[in-house]
């Protein structure tokens, strides 16, 4: 081969074209043909795993919205009922775990908008060029803060000075049924949005960058601020990647687990207007996620409590799911408004 | 007259906007620096080379929660096997999506669809997920039996918990190697299919090498991610501080380390948080403080072949 | 390229002045200088080719657009042709439809026959990289692959040739690189990446890349569009040399250097061809009137 290679490659090349054979295999293609299939074969895979994951989490969980339909959704007394469950009892109520993910992802995610809008209009417009890569290095430094750190700080940091500070009365005091000690729904809230931030924030601010100057300069061309034109044209033209860009903050704020867990009281309460506002902030909580975690270990042997985190993570998925839904759709709005033909912006 | 004063209060309007988003910006910026300079000065005085060298000790009371060799030990395998596990199937899956899908076809919408659900999912249910799989008989092999001794696998071990990681970060890795991919000039393409190069060719020698930074970039960014997460690793490594073998190193342990459960640093970070059973701040603020390092170093990694990624394909 | 072309007066009045003049270097302005008078008349030389490329009844269209009406034409051995007309016209398309570069695009659909050396390139069982073999393309932007310039060339030796002892490699690149006359420029930086080239020299590399590959024809696509003057000169001189050898066709927008380099010139306009001929003719004494409009446009 190396004899006949060197022959062929060293035969003059002047002296007219090389006889042309169209039909010349000159490689074997066998991994042409092959590599598209095992291409397309990961592609696929990859695409429908998400299925996989589908089926087997609802597989698992369908013992107990086979026994209890609705009621798992609407009944409340987890904390008991775990209790109950080790003694064979095989009854759940998720209401207060969804309230407690509710809540806080609601609560972080009011106070990452508007914190994040600001990050995101200063990145795109206000900071200047020198400020900008040191401010999205730490936009990017937020987000890849892993969330046990978050957890780690926010309970040495935020639950302590809830207690030492926020609390009425001596700490620990009992005003309803459980005691309050600084590890609350307020806890979750500030640690959650920082957790969430980055992503609003990075999302955000493309979404402004992506409005056509031509936009802006029409503005200002008819005598808007600088600041006007940003609230009237910018905002306003953004407005469905802004929403994508909480969506997908949203959907990660209700999977969080770890954090929430170590901050926020770790107790299936249910929290109640009726104690007040604020009083309310500084009650514990728990969430779906959280529970999950906190329960996925020897609990996990015991098959009534097993099916319920199943169910919890049922839960957990349809919203994530649903979330992603809606993110899509809002992009695809965006995309559209934006004239950009393409679904690939997630 | 009250034209102009219209427009002053406009102009304060717009002052005090402005003032708001400086505002917001410094305080998110102030939080974040916050949270690392505090992370330092209480992880700094638990770090010492003992505090490196030594295993974690499976004890309830303060100060005796030992060292984090072994979760460091345990981070680095979780991270290195999840991404070498998955890197064949993400490069492959974004090469496909980059060049040989068609966008209009119902299949790529629906791959697209998958992996971007698949990207929303919470790291809690990927945990749970891994349970309801591995836990199943079959799936001894890669953990121990169940504790009943029944027909079950035990379902918690490296193996499984980078499988499981592996899947969790494999969108992530996907999407960031699908777009290093596109980013490549179509010029480099021609110039290659003119030259008689065959398409699978022309990517394999030319377009992968030319995007390798950028998926580089990819693996470094999944690395991150898998170095970060507590949930899945609580779930799937187990809530044991310990290895199945203290001597890990040796050879003929490997197998048994691998089939059995673990710690990693955020799991010690968890477990020694005084929300965790360990209650041992000082070790825990050792460990994030190693962590934090270890995924900055990751994320600044990631940057740098990111920008020299874009600077090679311009 | 075309538009603004400075005259310079104090050299010859009458003489199409091509930008190869704008240059920095006097001395090397002078020698180019010298080449350019003595060959800014049309090339004429004797004998006729045979041809190596028969287009017949050539309709493209992409999509519902259709960009090629009925061409059909003959491309002489070993001569240099020139595709000439305005933006739009049909002359890259007609271009890449001589290596099946337009089967990258999905909405392309083309009838007619297009022959090879007596070979139909579309017929059955042709490689089509058999095909892109034997006819080597360059584009309008240099596109090195980011590699140094000996794997440039080495890759593309060795998608066709398979393994080859690296003596034997390193003979191919030094010869590729001479026949495109960037060898010794870049003989001490063989191992360097070839993006920290000049735009000329890249542009040659692609050449010599193309040449490595042993192809019969190659062609090129507005090869100068992104270059400056001096490096135009030097790939005209290249390809003048290289015509001894190859069949060359060249798309340009530039009419002097189509007047300068080409044996044939085909002109195409709304997608259609409307005259082809030999270059002194063409230029001279055009048969339609539509090309002298656009030569004389062109030019004044």
């Amino acid at each position: 081969m190396p004899v006949h290679a060197e022959a062929a490659v060293l035969a003059p090349l002047s002296g007219g074209p090389t006889a042309i054979d169209l039909k010349e295999r000159v490689r074997s293609t066998a991994s042409d043909r092959f590599m598209p299939y095992l291409l397309g074969a990961a592609a696929i895979f990859s695409g429908l795993i998400v299925t996989l994951l589908v089926f087997f989490v609802v597989q698992k969980a369908w013992p107990v919205f086979h026994a209890e339909g609705l009621r798992f959704i609407t009944a409340g007394g987890w904390d008991t009922q775990l209790e109950d469950a080790w003694n064979g009892s095989a009854f759940f109520g998720v209401r207060a775990l969804i309230a407690g993910s509710a809540f806080s992802t609601l609560g972080a995610l009011l106070v990452s908008f508007v914190l994040g809008l600001g990050c995101a209009i200063f990145l795109a417009e206000l900071a200047p060029a020198w400020l900008r890569r040191p401010f999205e290095t730490i936009v990017q430094l937020l987000a890849g803060i892993p969330s046990v750190v978050f957890g780690l700080v926010g309970l040495m940091v935020v639950v302590t000075f809830i207690a030492d500070h926020m609390v009425p009365g001596n700490s620990g005091d009992v005003v309803t049924e459980i005691p309050i000690g600084g590890a609350c729904l307020l806890a979750a809230i500030v640690v959650l949005t920082f957790m969430i931030l980055p992503f609003f924030v990075t999302v955000a601010t493309d979404s402004l960058r992506a409005v056509p100057r031509s936009y802006v300069d029409g503005g200002l061309a008819l005598g808007m601020t600088r600041w006007r034109t940003i609230m009237r044209i910018q905002l306003p033209t953004a407005a469905p990647g802004l929403i994508a860009g909480l969506v997908l903050a949203a959907a990660r704020g209700i999977g969080e687990a770890i954090a929430i867990s170590m901050v926020a009281g770790a107790i299936a309460f249910m929290p109640n207007f009726a104690h007040g506002p604020l009083y309310m902030l500084l009650e514990p909580i728990r969430s779906m996620a959280s529970a999950i975690v906190e329960n996925g270990g020897e609990a996990m042997d015991v098959p009534s409590i097993a099916a319920a985190l199943f169910g919890l993570a049922t839960l957990l998925l349809a919203f994530s799911i649903t979330l992603s839904m809606i993110a899509r759709w809002a992009f695809g709005l965006f995309s559209r408004r934006m004239g950009v033909v393409s679904d690939r912006n997630l | 007259m009250e034209s102009i004063t219209k427009q002053g209060n406009r102009r304060i309007g717009s002052s005090i906007g402005i003032a708001l988003c400086w505002a917001a910006s410094i305080a998110v910026a102030a939080v974040c620096l916050f949270i690392i300079g505090y992370l330092v000065f209480q992880g700094w005085h638990a770090i010492n080379w003992h505090f490196l060298s030594s295993d974690p000790v499976a004890s309830l009371s303060e100060e005796s929660a030992g060292g984090v060799r072994t979760p460091m030990v345990g981070t680095a395998i979780l991270v290195l096997f999840s991404i070498v596990l998955i890197l064949p199937v993400a490069i492959g899956a974004a090469v496909y999506l980059a060049e040989y899908m068609d966008e209009r076809w119902w299949i790529t919408r629906i791959v697209r669809i998958g992996l971007e659900t698949l990207a929303s999912v919470p790291s809690v249910v990927f945990g749970m997920f891994g349970l309801a799989v591995f836990t199943v008989g079959f799936f001894k092999f890669l953990s121990s039996s169940g504790t009943e001794g029944g027909s079950m696998a035990f379902g918690r071990s490296f193996l499984v918990a980078s499988i499981v990681m592996g899947v969790h970060i494999l969108p992530f890795v996907i999407k960031v190697a699908e777009e290093a991919i596109r980013s490549i000039p179509k010029s480099l393409r021609q110039g290659a299919l003119a030259l008689g190069m065959t398409k699978w060719r022309t990517i394999r020698k030319v377009v992968l090498p030319a995007a390798a930074p950028g998926i580089a970039t990819a693996v470094v960014l999944g690395m991150g991610l898998a170095a970060g997460d507590t949930a899945i690793v609580w779930l799937t490594l187990g809530g044991t501080m310990t290895m199945a073998s203290d001597a890990w190193w040796r050879v003929s342990n490997w197998l048994p380390v691998l089939r059995g459960a673990g710690s990693t640093l955020t799991t010690f970070i968890y477990f020694n948080s005084p929300a965790g059973d360990g209650n041992s701040p000082g070790a825990a603020f050792g460990a994030a403080l190693v962590l934090i390092v270890l995924v900055l170093v990751l994320n600044l990694t990631a940057q740098l072949l990111f920008r020299r990624g874009s600077k090679a394909g311009s | 390229m075309s538009g603004t072309r400075p005259s310079v007066s104090a050299i010859r009045k009458d003489v199409p002045v091509s930008d190869t003049f704008m240059t920095a270097d006097p001395r090397d302005t002078f020698s180019l200088l010298e080449g350019m008078l003595s060959s800014s008349a049309p090339r004429v030389r004797d004998g006729v080719a045979p041809a190596i490329f028969e287009v017949r009844a050539l309709d493209v269209s992409y999509g519902s657009k259709r960009v090629l009406h009925d061409v059909s034409l003959e491309l002489p051995e070993k001569r240099i042709t020139a595709f000439i007309g305005p933006s739009g016209c049909g002359k890259s398309t007609a271009l890449r439809c001589l290596n099946r570069m337009n089967d990258e695009i999905p909405s392309f659909h083309s009838r007619g026959k297009i022959m090879l050396a007596g070979q139909d390139i579309r017929g059955k069982g042709v490689d089509i990289t058999a095909l892109r073999r034997a006819v080597g393309m360059v584009f309008q932007q240099p596109n090195p692959f980011p590699m140094s310039v000996y794997d440039n060339i080495a890759l593309a030796v060795g998608e066709h040739e398979g393994r080859i002892a690296r003596s034997t490699m390193d003979g191919i690149v030094e010869r590729a690189l001479r026949q495109a006359s960037l060898w010794q420029e870049v003989k001490d930086g063989l191992k360097g990446s070839a993006l920290a080239l000049s735009g000329g020299q890249q542009q040659r590399l692609c050449i010599a890349r193309a040449l490595a590959v042993k192809p019969a024809v190659i062609m090129l696509d507005e090869p100068c569009a992104s270059l400056d003057p001096i490096s135009t000169a030097r790939i005209e001189e290249l390809l003048l040399e290289l015509s001894t050898d190859y069949s060359i066709v060249i798309v340009t927008h530039n009419m002097a250097q189509a007047k300068r380099i080409s044996d044939k010139v085909a002109f195409f306009l709304m997608g259609r061809l409307v005259e082809m001929g030999d270059a002194l003719q063409v230029f001279e004494a055009p048969a339609r009137s539509e090309t002298a409009e656009y030569i004389s446009g062109s030019f004044g």
